[in-house]
């Protein structure tokens, strides 16, 4: 009877955080005039992918999918090494300023981002780094390397230190002990780390807009995706259409790397 | 335990993280603090040469009625989003560690999809969901037998909107906080449980004297971070409501956007994100220490 | 060790300094032709027309290249205030009437006083004239107009015996109520649709704001205003427009494809929108101009349309100035109204309209047309959505009066809250 409960339970949170996701692909794939009928579908049973045409076939869509990826996975890794170093420096090494730095980086996530646009404009003006993806790069990076440093220290934590003594101790460099030994175990950290940095560069639009002005190649796919809106009208399904698309990547890396999600913060956190 | 080193490798190591928060998140922060004692706006972003108007910005903050309304709002906005979300993915985490293999992975793999899902995009779907005539959910009521939905208007009452809102930031937030909770509730040895079971523990008696002290600084962990994300909230209010009706909806960052880029006036905006900045760090002072003593 | 450390920096180093790895644009083009960016608004003209305009253009002007960008809606006012504040503006922008007035105030934009003559500015239409004009400085050039008319479903109205349209504004509630029942909306109307509102408040001798000895003052609590304000509700509650949503969610020419509402309110283009759902609408779509309170004048409409900015920041003023000539100028304009069922930017080339129904509804409303209150803070005002606000409330069941007071109240803070 319990485990039932259970179960029901389970299958109610389940589809309640599935739907939209669901109704997402569903209206993608739904003919336009099912889209606004007072009766709604729950199936497409008329499935139709003149959406995707639609949304693939926009001016730019390969281009603007193309800057997303180069900006989003050039932040993430560039987060990644450089956090890499400052968690190495924080989990395995006692030093002079290190309470101040690790409060430091948990305050950066209170940064206000909004609030930043118009000095971080100014700064690209004045260096000469409008319309270019690499301040668009930088921006993304230090959005997400706060998180990545307190995640990854996490994962560091949770790595015995004795495995790199001991390696040391059969005459491994401290560097080479670190290769061999830690950076096998921390590789499922990595990628769960990445994920943050991904979803987060990924779904950013506020700072393309005001950084990239003149030069059009340079957009991203938020940027185009809210282009679908205008004053005059909306096309849902494509709109869908190109959001699922936008969304894709994003699913396939959680689905695949969703079981070591949330170990950083947890090793992390159960340690101190 | 390598002890306390004299060397300047940990210096080193956190050079390119402290190069990069200086010249990417510092010198702006600088930039807007010094905006907000300026008289900044449109014109002066155009054309520069902005001058100082010592503390004006905020002195017209601080005495008008708004900001502090506004202030409460955030709070209270924080509050209930916070709470609901800590405590359904602490449900939601405990029902993981006791659910079957395969209901466990789908419904993580739910979880892992709603997270996964771009802001945009999602509220999106929801505005469309609560929609008042073609919407999803008023068709749900009405279909339930709730005949007094038939074209509600869930956009027009700010009690509504604000509800909506809370419905949608707690349906983003809760995977990655359950997802969280449930990897740290799997750390825990099952002895620990059947030890307090044998004592007589019920459920709950477990959860506060052996789960709950073990997970104690998780939780505190994920909490901060969520009332950190929560008041900061920003795209989902402005895309579904624009901070209305009425300002039922308007937080600290709605509230920023508005002044500043709608009103153009960067100078009261930037004043008001330097607020909510230390009214965070005031929030937060406690976990802040406890981050120290570590 | 060393090493491997200076080599992750080395790797760090290279990252950030590469980290777009992004071609140089406009690199390869030949050091004589010179690139005219020019902005777009979506919507505003067909990519054929635009293809050709750029091929004639370039023909005849050799050594000028131009790259059209169309601009998505969203998110346009931070676009256009960021180029207007850079080093390296677009040379030709297209911004909303409502809008103008902000960006030519803000100093960032060229004054084109002195070229008014050589673009025949004596007869522009004043609602795209007077936004851009500030302190008797005319910094945008008026490009297009359009205004709203009533599109409606010729079979429902058949159907309802229906010969004549409304020509008054109580002949139009009556044929309203008329044609809705049996399922279809005698109008689909949603709560939000401020600019048929402001019509309304105009016929009523109302404003959306006023001037007075040099303050502006929100006057949606006047009489004639919810007088207008009663109007709307009245006819909003003739079908089942949402009270919550403006026109765009859903989309109401989607609405309106399936078939079942008699009415909506929208530009003539809308027509070929609603086509693009469902061809088979085609020959059932009829277009009137909106009713006014006596047959003898039709109703007063808000005139929708684009100005033509130049930036300071553009490094061609020049050929930019040629550009913006040949964009105002007879010839595309002819093309632009006739192609995309928009009112010409002067008043003597209204005559390219006769022929289609649509648009010649559209020119009887046009000649009753006006514009939002002339400052530069008003885009500011329907940035913030309390007209939107205010309406939803009332239509909602809240006491009109003390609603109409309060959003008086706030626009009144918006405009005079200064620059």
């Amino acid at each position: 009877m319990k485990r039932l409960l259970l179960n029901v339970a389970a299958v109610a949170v389940l589809v309640t955080t599935i739907f939209p996701v669901y109704w997402m692909f569903l209206t993608a794939f739904k003919p336009t005039r099912d889209i606004n009928s007072p009766t709604p579908t729950f199936w497409p049973a008329d499935p139709t992918f003149d959406h995707f045409v639609t949304a693939v076939n926009a001016p730019g869509f390969w281009t603007y999918w193309r800057n997303s990826l180069l900006v989003t996975v050039g932040a993430v890794l560039l987060a990644l090494i450089v956090a890499l170093l400052a968690s190495f420096a924080v989990a395995r090494m006692r030093w002079r300023g290190r309470g101040v730095f690790v409060v430091a980086v948990f305050a950066a996530q209170m940064a206000p981002w909004e609030a930043l646009l118009v000095p971080v404009f100014i700064i690209a003006r004045d260096t000469d780094l409008l319309d270019s993806l690499a301040m668009l790069t930088g921006v993304y990076f230090m959005i997400t390397l706060p998180f990545t440093i307190v995640t990854l220290r996490g994962f560091l934590d949770a790595i015995p230190m004795e495995l790199e003594e001991a390696a040391q101790v059969d005459g491994c460099s401290r560097m080479a002990a670190f290769r061999r030994v830690v950076f096998p175990l921390l590789a499922p950290g990595l990628m769960a780390t990445s994920l943050f940095g991904f979803i987060t560069a990924w779904n950013e639009f506020a700072f393309v807009n005001v950084l990239i002005i003149k030069d059009q190649d340079q957009r991203t796919l938020p940027v185009w995706l809210s282009s679908f809106r205008d004053v005059f009208g909306t096309d849902w399904g494509a709109t869908m259409a190109a959001a699922s698309l936008f969304a894709l990547p994003a699913l396939l890396l959680f689905l695949l790397l969703q079981r070591n999600v949330g170990t950083g913060m947890t090793a992390g956190a159960v340690k101190g | 335990m390598w002890t306390r080193t004299r060397s300047y490798w940990p210096y080193l190591l956190i050079a390119p993280a402290v190069a990069g928060g200086a010249f990417l998140l510092l010198y702006p922060l600088f930039k807007a603090a010094v905006i907000s004692f300026q008289h900044f706006r449109m014109g002066e972003l155009i054309r520069g040469g902005a001058a100082f108007v010592g503390l004006d910005n905020y002195t017209e903050l601080l005495t008008g009625a708004e900001f502090w309304e506004v202030l409460l709002r955030t709070v209270v906005w924080t509050a209930i989003n916070v709470v609901l979300i800590v405590g359904l993915s602490t449900g939601i985490a405990l029902m993981l560690v006791r659910l079957g293999r395969g209901l466990r992975l789908a419904l993580m793999s739910a979880l892992a999809l709603a997270w996964a899902m771009p802001i945009i995009a999602a509220t999106t779907v929801f505005q469309w969901l609560f929609q008042s005539e073609l919407g999803l959910v008023n068709w749900l009521l009405v279909t339930l037998g709730l005949e007094s939905f038939q074209g509600y208007t869930w956009f027009a009452d700010g009690t509504a909107t604000f509800a909506v809102l809370v419905v949608l930031v707690v349906w983003q937030s809760v995977p990655f906080a359950a997802l969280t909770l449930y990897a740290g509730l799997t750390t825990i040895p099952g002895e620990l449980y059947e030890s307090a079971r044998i004592d007589g523990g019920t459920g709950w008696q477990v959860f506060w004297k052996v789960t709950f002290p073990i997970l104690r600084s998780l939780f505190a962990l994920v909490a901060s971070l969520e009332v950190i994300w929560v008041a900061k909230c920003f795209p989902q209010i402005w895309v579904l409501s624009q901070g209305g009706p009425d300002d039922a909806t308007t937080t600290l960052p709605v509230y920023a956007f508005k002044i500043a880029r709608v009103l153009h006036r960067y100078d009261l905006g930037s004043a008001v994100a330097m607020l909510t900045v230390v009214i965070l760090a005031i929030a937060l002072v406690s976990n802040l220490r406890r981050m120290v003593r570590q | 060790m060393r090493h491997r450390i200076l080599a992750l920096a080395a790797v760090f180093a290279l990252s950030a300094c590469g980290g777009g790895g992004e071609p140089e644009p406009g690199a390869a083009s030949g050091a004589a032709s010179t690139t005219l960016t020019v902005w777009i608004m979506d919507g505003s003209v067909t990519q054929d027309l635009l293809k050709k305009f750029e091929t004639e253009y370039e023909t005849a002007h050799q050594g000028i290249d131009l790259d059209i960008q169309i601009q998505a809606w969203d998110g346009i006012g931070e676009r256009v205030t960021a180029a207007l504040a850079s080093t390296d503006a677009p040379d030709v922008i297209e911004v909303g009437n409502t809008q103008v007035a902000q960006y030519a105030a803000s100093g960032g934009v060229s004054d084109l006083t002195g070229r008014i003559a050589d673009l025949k500015g004596e007869d522009w239409l004043p609602g795209l004239a007077q936004p851009g004009n500030i302190d008797g400085k005319q910094y945008g050039i008026p490009w297009y107009a359009a205004n709203r008319v009533v599109v409606y479903n010729k079979d429902l109205f058949a159907e309802a015996g229906i010969t004549e349209h409304p020509k008054t504004r109580d002949e139009w509630i009556e044929t309203t109520t008329k044609l809705n029942k049996d399922g279809n909306q005698g109008i689909y109307l949603t709560g939000q649709t401020w600019y048929a509102l402001a019509g309304f408040i105009w016929d009523e001798g109302g404003d959306l704001a006023v001037q007075e000895n040099g303050q502006w003052k929100g006057a949606l609590d006047t009489p004639q205003a919810m007088a207008g304000m009663e109007f709307y509700k009245q006819l909003q509650a003739l079908g089942k427009g949402p009270k919550d949503a403006d026109e765009a969610t859903p989309p109401q020419h989607e609405v309106f494809a399936q078939g079942k509402v008699a009415q909506i309110i929208a530009v003539p283009g809308a027509a070929a929108r609603v086509l693009e759902v469902e061809p088979g609408m085609k020959d059932k779509m009829g277009f009137f101009p909106i009713p006014g309170k006596t047959a003898d004048k039709p109703g007063t409409v808000f005139t929708g349309g684009s100005d033509l900015i130049i930036p300071v920041a553009s490094q061609h003023q020049e050929e930019a100035y040629e550009l913006v000539k040949a964009l105002a100028g007879e010839k595309f304009q002819t093309e632009l109204a006739t192609t995309m069922s928009f009112v010409p930017n002067r008043t003597s080339l209204a005559g390219v309209l006769s022929g289609d129904e649509g648009t010649a509804a559209m020119a009887v409303g046009a000649a009753n047309g006006r514009a939002t209150p002339n400052t530069p803070n008003w885009a500011a005002v329907e940035a913030t959505s309390v007209i939107k606000q205010y309406m939803t409330a009332v239509l909602t069941g809240a006491d009109p009066a003390t609603e109409a007071k309060k959003v008086s109240e706030s626009i009144t803070t918006t405009l005079n809250s200064g620059s």
